[in-house]
């Protein structure tokens, strides 16, 4: 009898929380459709400015939110053109070359380098700008140093889901090509990277997810809410995130509140194209690299 | 250099690079922090209370205030997120199960502003309303929130240690005609004892690292929490608020100081993680 | 079992012994082989057959853990050379000795690209060798006349038999004097296996080819001498 009762108990502790969260999640994204759907505008994104006027930047787009979203494209653009090179020769390194205590010592500080809170790395970011300033005057936080935190943010995925690619890959397929003469570096080249491209591509697209999303760290790095496109490397700019956290303390009247839900719905879809090109990417590859029969 | 030496420096100084980063850090917060630091005036900067009119610089507030949010959090997401994890791997039918995990792979890609950001204007009303107490910015709400947060991750988790579970296991369990819920209870969950804890362990990490919910959520004065209706500062939020004060103050200083804390904390317990092992760290 | 008519010796080893850990798989191992002739190599399983064939092309040394004592020598361009020495490239040893695994495994590329795979890694790119050597490795192992139309085709859309001979085609594209099989035949249906038995046979002429088999009617229908790794200890018959 007893077992009975913990049976039906765990089943409906297991369905309650599972209903529970379910329907949480499904509210939460559900306020913010309802509240920021019917405020999707062009004059949402551009103001006053015809969208032509704004992309060949002829005019500034004064009202809209076009600068904020030309600051995250950049920012995301410059972070991971900066981390996936480096991220990706690491995660090379501790696959094929990195052995015993060495490998996990690189491994153990990457872990941490991840599990560093993202408002830390952005005080890292700023006391970088900081010290720097004091040899070169002109730096200063602005859209460089916020994209170098960006970076060393996602470094460690990066890392990781090209270690954790390589690695993966069954030990007849590493053997093939040295068995016919290949040099490990050829091997790396020719065989090894090629089959962890999915892994690796979906990892860089959750990279770019990563620093599409990030507030705290641009917090402490540069950005700021009404800059403008940016006009070089080391002035100020505006980003989606920051504008919506901005806006929920800092709105001014009923219209202002509606840009801000306008924006959180522009970054939730933009994330969830990410997400989905994430997952369509990794299959794409996958069905081409694995055996097929 | 030949073409293969080029390459393998190449792919070793980019290993190097990306280690000394976790030691700068490190290194910056402790430089930067310094004056604080001095003369064992550490252990009394996490104990005192924060009152600059009385030349008060502790973060004792802000550390009561991030393990109250943490532990609050926890006390919501574990207990969910297990139940939904045997939910997910064991109970349900399998169609539903899948439109379950996919909806959580799908929550994991939400970023926290947004969280952060409906809070504010339906979680915080509402806990106003409820309680009829303050402002509604509390613990209560930000551990609500960012349970939430933490969730998602947690039942991912947790529902691949399940399902790592060896077969050999699992048809043995079903060859001797236990139920799911008794395969569940009986050889899951032991087999999973590591990988759980493992799970567990990170979230504290992710929960004790976020600053915008508790920025945005927990009212964020600097008072030591009485009650989980009361506002409180997180070591995080008090980063980013007192970021805009003068650089050569105390009270900049003590942002070092939290971030040195945060940093010692989150390697802690990933150091944790390691010994206890269980896990393949993936991209989590 | 033909007899072979005094041919000079092609590979030895002398007091061969390896450890994976501290597990001795192979003991104090101290045999040769003929060139131009097939030897086969059988035991009870988990002996050490795939790693002694390994040793021949250093291909265990990507294994951690593995260790190796004595000597192993091959007579190649007509001396007998250490193939543990310094001076030794492995790449280059790797060509001179091809290994045939024992389940195919074709690249995933054409079927062209899979046998010039080889060339492109030694640096071989003039178009009109590569075609010739490609063209001749595939006729070697009777595999041209079936796939000689469709060269641009994913290797992996051949059959089990023909990827097989496919990936014996792969390692004779560089010539190599001696040729390593680890149960070619054992996934195969025995129409393939037959057809790769002929192969190895017209093989001999020009290659010393070591085999691993489990099957004795094979071995009797085309091994000139049979070595037996059981246990810590070998016969060579």
């Amino acid at each position: 009898m007893k077992e009975r009762f913990i049976e039906i108990f765990i089943k409906s502790f297991a369905w309650l929380s599972g209903l529970l969260l379910l329907s949480a999640a499904f509210v939460i994204i559900g306020f913010l459709m309802i509240k920021g759907i019917p405020t999707l505008s062009l004059s949402l994104i551009f103001g006053d400015t015809s969208p032509a006027d704004a992309f060949l930047l002829r005019r500034q787009v004064l009202t809209g939110l076009f600068p904020a979203m030309a600051g995250t494209c950049l920012l995301v653009l410059l972070a991971v053109g900066m981390a996936t090179p480096v991220g990706l020769a690491a995660g090379i390194y501790l696959a094929e070359y990195g052995r015993g205590t060495l490998k996990s010592f690189f491994s153990l500080f990457c872990d941490i380098l991840a599990g560093v809170p993202s408002i830390v790395i952005g005080l890292f970011g700023f006391s970088l700008a900081i010290s720097l300033h004091h040899y070169i005057r002109e730096i200063y936080p602005c859209l460089l140093i916020s994209a170098l935190a960006l970076a060393f943010l996602v470094l460690p995925y990066l890392i990781r889901t090209t270690q954790f690619a390589m690695e993966s890959i069954p030990a007849e397929v590493r053997l093939t090509a040295p068995a016919l003469g290949a040099t490990k570096l050829q091997n790396i080249a020719y065989v090894l990277f090629p089959r962890s491209l999915p892994g690796i591509a979906s990892g860089v697209i959750l990279a770019i997810g990563r620093c599409a999303e990030d507030t705290s760290v641009i917090m402490l790095t540069g950005v700021v809410a009404a800059a403008g496109i940016p006009g070089s490397l080391l002035s100020a700019y505006e980003a989606l995130p920051f504008y919506i956290y901005y806006i929920s303390s800092q709105y001014r009247d009923a219209y202002e509140l509606q840009t801000g839900y306008g924006a959180a719905v522009i970054l939730l879809i933009i994330c969830a194209c990410l997400f989905l090109a994430a997952f369509y990417l990794k299959n794409q590859l996958m069905n081409r690299m694995l055996y097929r029969q | 250099m030949d073409k293969t030496t080029i390459a393998e420096t190449g792919f070793l100084g980019a290993a190097v690079l990306s280690v000394s980063l976790t030691a700068l850090i490190l290194i910056f917060m402790l430089f930067l922090g310094f004056p604080l630091f001095k003369g064992g005036s550490f252990i009394t900067l996490l104990t005192t209370p924060w009152n600059p009119d009385k030349g008060l610089f502790g973060i004792y507030p802000m550390l009561a205030g991030t393990l109250s949010i943490v532990l609050l959090s926890l006390c919501w997401a574990f207990p969910l997120s297990l139940g939904a994890s045997a939910l997910i791997s064991v109970i349900a039918p399998a169609g539903f199960a899948k439109f379950c995990k996919k909806t959580v792979q799908m929550l994991t890609g939400i970023p926290t502003v947004i969280y952060g950001f409906v809070g504010v204007f339906l979680l915080v009303p509402f806990v106003r309303e409820m309680f009829a107490s303050g402002s509604g910015m509390s613990i209560l709400s930000a551990s609500l929130m960012l349970s939430m947060v933490i969730s998602p991750t947690m039942i991912l988790i947790f529902t691949d240690t399940f399902e790592s579970l060896p077969a050999s296991y699992s048809a043995a369990a079903d060859a001797l005609g236990a139920s799911p819920v008794q395969k569940l209870v009986y050889v899951i969950l032991p087999y999973s004892r590591r990988g759980i804890f493992a799970g567990l362990i990170l979230s504290v990490g992710r929960a004790m690292g976020d600053t915008l919910i508790a920025l945005m959520l927990a009212g964020n004065a600097v008072a030591v929490p009485g009650s989980i209706l009361d506002s409180a500062r997180t070591l995080t939020a008090h980063i980013a608020l007192v970021i805009a004060a003068d650089f050569d103050s105390i009270e900049f200083k003590t942002i070092f100081a939290a971030g040195l804390v945060l940093y010692v904390f989150t390697t802690s317990l990933i150091l944790l993680v390691r010994i206890i092992g269980g896990m393949d760290m993936k991209n989590r | 079992m033909t007899e072979n008519k005094s041919n000079e010796m092609k590979i030895k080893t002398v007091n061969l012994s390896f450890y994976y850990n501290h597990l001795r798989v192979l003991k104090d191992i101290s045999v040769e082989f003929p060139e131009r002739s097939i030897s086969a190599i059988v035991g009870p399983s988990g002996q050490g057959k795939s790693t002694f064939l390994m040793i021949f092309n250093r291909l265990w040394e990507t294994i951690p853990d593995a260790r190796m004592e004595g000597e192993a020598f091959i007579r190649l361009n007509n001396k007998w050379v250490n193939i543990y020495d310094r001076s030794i490239s492995l790449p280059e040893l790797r060509r001179s000795a091809g290994m045939v695994f024992q389940t195919p495994n074709p690249l995933p590329m054409s079927i062209f690209k899979n046998i010039s795979f080889p060339l492109k890694l030694s640096g071989v790119t003039e178009m009109q060798s590569v075609d010739e050597k490609v063209e001749s490795a595939l006729k070697q192992a009777f595999l041209w006349d079936e796939v000689k139309d469709r060269l641009t085709d994913d290797a992996r859309s051949l059959s089990g038999g023909q990827q097989q001979r496919l990936c014996i085609a792969r390692a004779l594209t560089l010539d190599p004097e001696i040729l390593l099989l680890d149960e070619p035949t054992s996934f195969l249906d025995a129409r393939s296996g037959q057809i790769i038995e002929d192969l190895l046979l017209s093989l001999k002429e020009s290659c010393t080819i070591l085999l691993i088999s489990h099957y004795m009617d094979q071995i009797r229908r085309i091994a000139d001498q049979v070595m037996e790794l059981s246990g810590d200890t070998s016969n060579n018959s």
